[in-house]
């Protein structure tokens, strides 16, 4: 069976600057994929290639046996493809409820369906208690959730996840996790950049590791977290044992 | 459950607006003063005007300070049809909106590109540019516009001289369209992406929400209704010409009354058209006569103190109480 | 001519470039000094040439004043921030406008004679109407002189650094507010000069203000906002194509021209010439 998302030989220079080169990585239907590397690997670059917010310079995105390279983020999230941002992007003069309608109207253009699929986001999202007040007013850890819910209103086959799980405290993470945990068991594939190694690891079913805009290793969580290329990347070399 | 209390409250704003509709339509029964049943036909007018002007300015965010070029353009597709070609205004009209939404959304083009300042730049820029054409176009009377001719009242000709009656009642259904078409598509598809678009563009995009095409949308449905507005007045002053129908304080007395009572809602241009258009005449009767700006003194203040203190409107005034937050 | 403009211009772009705002009462500036130049020479045979300097600090001290009155809580508003902006000093040039229109009369006034008025100058066989070229000359000295002002001295660099961000120059204790009131005041004591020669040979009346703030916007918008270089450099080229329009078709038609350049420059570079913004 084809890979739901596969990018093939993805170059992406700004001017002078590298930030991605020739990424070539592969997500399969219902996993959980962990995109991880130390800060300026290029992870939030190619989210927003795969995402359909810049084209690659060199390279190809395919998704769901489709080549959606030129295609943008707006047709994107059309095929199945939703995504959070790092820096929440809430709709601050909405409220939480009409925050997720716009995200449900893409797939239910009729209102009631639309205002019906956003009740059901919010209540699997648990932030149905919420759902009339104003984005502005939601305190940051419920503005995550506000970006994961509307994105699953777009009824996404492929979830991209920046950064959700940063900066939470200790339970507001779990919570996190959990949350990952159900959108998976309902179908949806999950990409997630993420850096707090101890939340991520355990959570994901394959874990990529970028550095310098390169991939560099790619497996199973627990070997990559021992690989001393990525103990390398990560820590420097004083902390690599037998490079 | 909260779904009631939203449909409540559309029902209620419908209910609302019915009513004022009503006591709008009586109001000529006691009004014989031909002064004020003209300030009321104004006031009407803008109102439906601002109302339309507030679709892609309020709701979509492209605040645009040339729609003078689409009231304009109405006002002469109709009279031109008319004395030209014995079109009558009431296809005229129709026309007018079709070629305004036509030229609002090949405007679209490059204009919903440029952000901020440069986009409303562009939008004073090409209604002047509208305007210095037609004070040049000779066909169209250039500087000269075009006089109506009046031959009795006739409800074909849409023109009558005994009474302001039937002007009113149009000036009035035309303002009840423009808001039951802004409170339609309030809660629709297009209302919905139009906010996001408004609030957070990028947001929208990944969100599935065309961008483009939903500015485009809101320019079409904006341009229309004040191209027929325009088309109104004409028949309404019987004359038109460059100047009296594209000039900028069109453009201004559009966007005003939805700042002052609340950008981006439903109620408030209505609102601010019913208090800033009296004033306007008001004043302009009382002291600018002579033309010595206290009109503009009035209501430059008043905006300067809206902007500042209520920058959402007088209509913020009002719903800071409530705490429900949808579609508002 | 397109100097003039220019020095217009950079007015405006200068407090852009500084705190984002577009100041839709510039043109309104312009008219007040227009107006002060006409009364300094009625009331005092002050010539608009000499009083330039005096106009100048007094549009300073005014440009300073609206923003600490004004414009600072504009600046402050968080919803709808721009359009409180646009609408704040569109209601200002409105009062103002209207102000002028009450204490001076609509009456179109002008200074009959003056040091520049009406002269021309022959250079090389061709005849140049002498104001212009004056205005042209200061325009150019204001710019250079603008120009080491931004980039040698403390001041300067003080304006550039609030520019790039406000809340941080407090803790270098720099006074956001005075540098924001200054800005404004440069601002407008550079329209003020323009103003101060522009009375010399044009009619002043209480719209003046109205179509040249038009011509300031495409100008600013044209170099481009926040680039001081633009403003002087959208000058010239809206100068050199109203002359060229002018002499293409009917006179009326001459701002054509110059709005059809702007469409044409920012469909193709939405950032204008040398726009930062």
């Amino acid at each position: 069976m084809t890979a739901l998302l596969e990018t093939r030989g993805v170059w992406q220079r700004f001017g002078g600057l590298v930030a991605n080169s020739d990424v070539s990585i592969s997500v399969g239907r219902g996993e959980i994929v962990g995109l991880i590397g130390p800060n300026g690997a290029g992870k939030s670059t190619l989210f927003n290639l795969i995402a359909g917010v810049l084209p690659p310079t060199q390279g190809s995105i395919w998704f769901d046996g489709e080549d959606v390279t030129n295609l943008p983020a707006a047709v994107r999230c059309q095929r199945g493809v939703g995504r959070t941002f790092q820096v929440v992007k809430s709709f601050e003069t909405m409220t939480v409820i009409d925050n997720v309608i716009v995200g449900a109207l893409v797939r239910n253009t009729v209102m009631r369906e639309a205002r019906r699929k956003a009740h059901e986001v919010l209540e699997f999202t648990g932030l149905a208690p919420r759902a009339n007040v104003l984005a502005s007013d939601l305190v940051p850890a419920e503005k995550r959730r506000l970006e994961v819910a509307r994105a699953l209103a777009t009824e996404p086959k492929l979830l991209l996840l920046d950064e959700v799980l940063t900066g939470l405290t200790p339970t507001e993470a779990q919570t996190g996790v959990a949350l990952v945990r159900k959108v998976r068991d309902t179908g949806v594939t999950v990409l997630m950049v993420e850096h707090v190694m101890e939340i991520v690891m355990p959570l994901v079913d394959r874990a990529i590791v970028l550095d310098l805009g390169k991939v560099l290793v790619e497996g199973k969580p627990s070997d990559v977290v021992r690989d001393p290329k990525v103990i390398k990347a990560y820590l420097g070399d004083r902390h690599a044992v037998g490079a | 459950m909260m779904d009631k209390d939203f449909a409540a409250r559309r029902r209620r704003d419908l209910i609302i607006a019915a009513v004022l509709a009503m006591i709008a339509a009586l109001t000529p029964l006691f009004v014989k003063d031909v002064v004020v049943q003209n300030i009321l036909i104004l006031t009407l007018m803008y109102a439906g005007l601002s109302q339309s002007w507030n679709i892609l300015s309020g709701y979509c965010g492209q605040i645009s300070l040339g729609h003078a070029l689409y009231f304009g353009l109405g006002a002469y597709t109709t009279e031109l049809l008319f004395t030209k070609f014995g079109v009558l205004p009431w296809f005229g009209m129709l026309a007018g909106g079709v070629v305004s939404a036509l030229i609002a959304m090949g405007l679209g083009y490059p204009f919903f590109r440029l952000r901020g300042h440069y986009f409303v730049i562009a939008t004073i820029v090409i209604a002047e540019i509208g305007l210095l054409l037609f004070h040049n176009w000779e066909w169209a009377g250039a500087a000269m516009g075009i006089t109506i001719p009046i031959r009795g009242d006739s409800w074909l000709k849409f023109q009558f001289m005994r009474t302001k009656l039937p002007y009113f009642y149009f000036a009035l259904v035309l303002c009840c369209l423009a808001w039951f078409v802004t409170w339609w598509l309030e809660d629709s598809k297009w209302g919905f992406w139009w906010r996001a678009v408004k609030d957070n563009p990028e947001a929208a995009e990944s969100l599935g929400v065309v961008v483009f095409n939903s500015k485009m949308g809101a320019a079409a449905v904006s341009a229309f209704l004040v191209a027929v507005g325009g088309s109104f007045y004409a028949q309404f002053v019987s004359y038109i010409d460059p100047e009296s129908v594209m000039g900028f304080q069109f453009s201004l007395l559009m966007a005003l009354p939805a700042v002052l009572g609340g950008i981006g809602t439903l109620w408030g241009p209505v609102l601010g058209a019913a208090i800033l258009i009296p004033l306007t005449e008001l004043t302009r009767f009382k002291f600018g006569g002579s033309g010595r700006g206290v009109d503009l003194i009035v209501y430059g203040t008043l905006i300067v103190l809206i902007s500042l203190a209520l920058p959402r409107g007088l209509l913020s005034l009002f719903s800071r109480s409530k705490k429900t937050g949808a579609t508002r | 001519m397109g100097l003039l403009y220019g020095l217009i211009a950079v007015g405006l772009a200068l407090i852009f470039g500084l705190m984002d705002v577009t100041n839709f009462a510039h043109g309104e500036f312009l008219m007040i000094a227009m107006y002060l130049s006409f009364f300094l020479f009625a009331f005092f045979a002050i010539d608009p040439l000499l009083s330039a300097p005096l106009v100048a600090a007094a549009l300073f001290i005014f440009g300073a004043v609206v923003y600490l009155l004004l414009v600072r809580f504009a600046m402050r508003a968080k919803a709808n921030a721009g359009m409180v902006q646009i609408f704040t000093t569109f209601g200002l040039a409105i009062v103002m406008r209207g102000l002028a229109q009450f204490f001076f009369t609509p009456d179109y006034r002008s200074i009959p004679q003056s040091w520049l008025g009406g002269k021309t100058i022959s250079i090389a066989g061709i005849f140049l109407p002498e104001p212009q070229l004056v205005g042209a000359l200061v325009s150019i000295l204001a710019f250079a002189g603008l120009y080491l002002f931004i980039h040698r001295t403390d001041f300067g660099r003080a304006l550039e650094a609030t520019r790039e961000d406000p809340g941080a120059v407090a803790l270098v204790g720099i006074d956001k507010n005075r540098v924001f009131a200054a800005g404004w005041g440069l601002g407008a004591a550079l329209v003020g000069l323009a103003g101060a020669i522009m009375a010399s040979f044009f009619y002043i009346y209480p719209d003046v203000g109205a179509s040249f703030a038009l011509i300031a916007y495409v100008t600013v918008a044209l170099g481009g906002f926040g680039s001081v270089f633009g403003a002087f450099a959208g000058g010239i080229v809206v100068g050199l194509v109203e002359a060229t329009t002018a002499l293409v078709l009917p006179p009326s038609l001459k701002s054509v021209g110059i709005y059809a350049v702007y469409l044409l420059v920012v469909f193709i570079r939405p950032r204008g010439l040398f726009g930062s913004i």
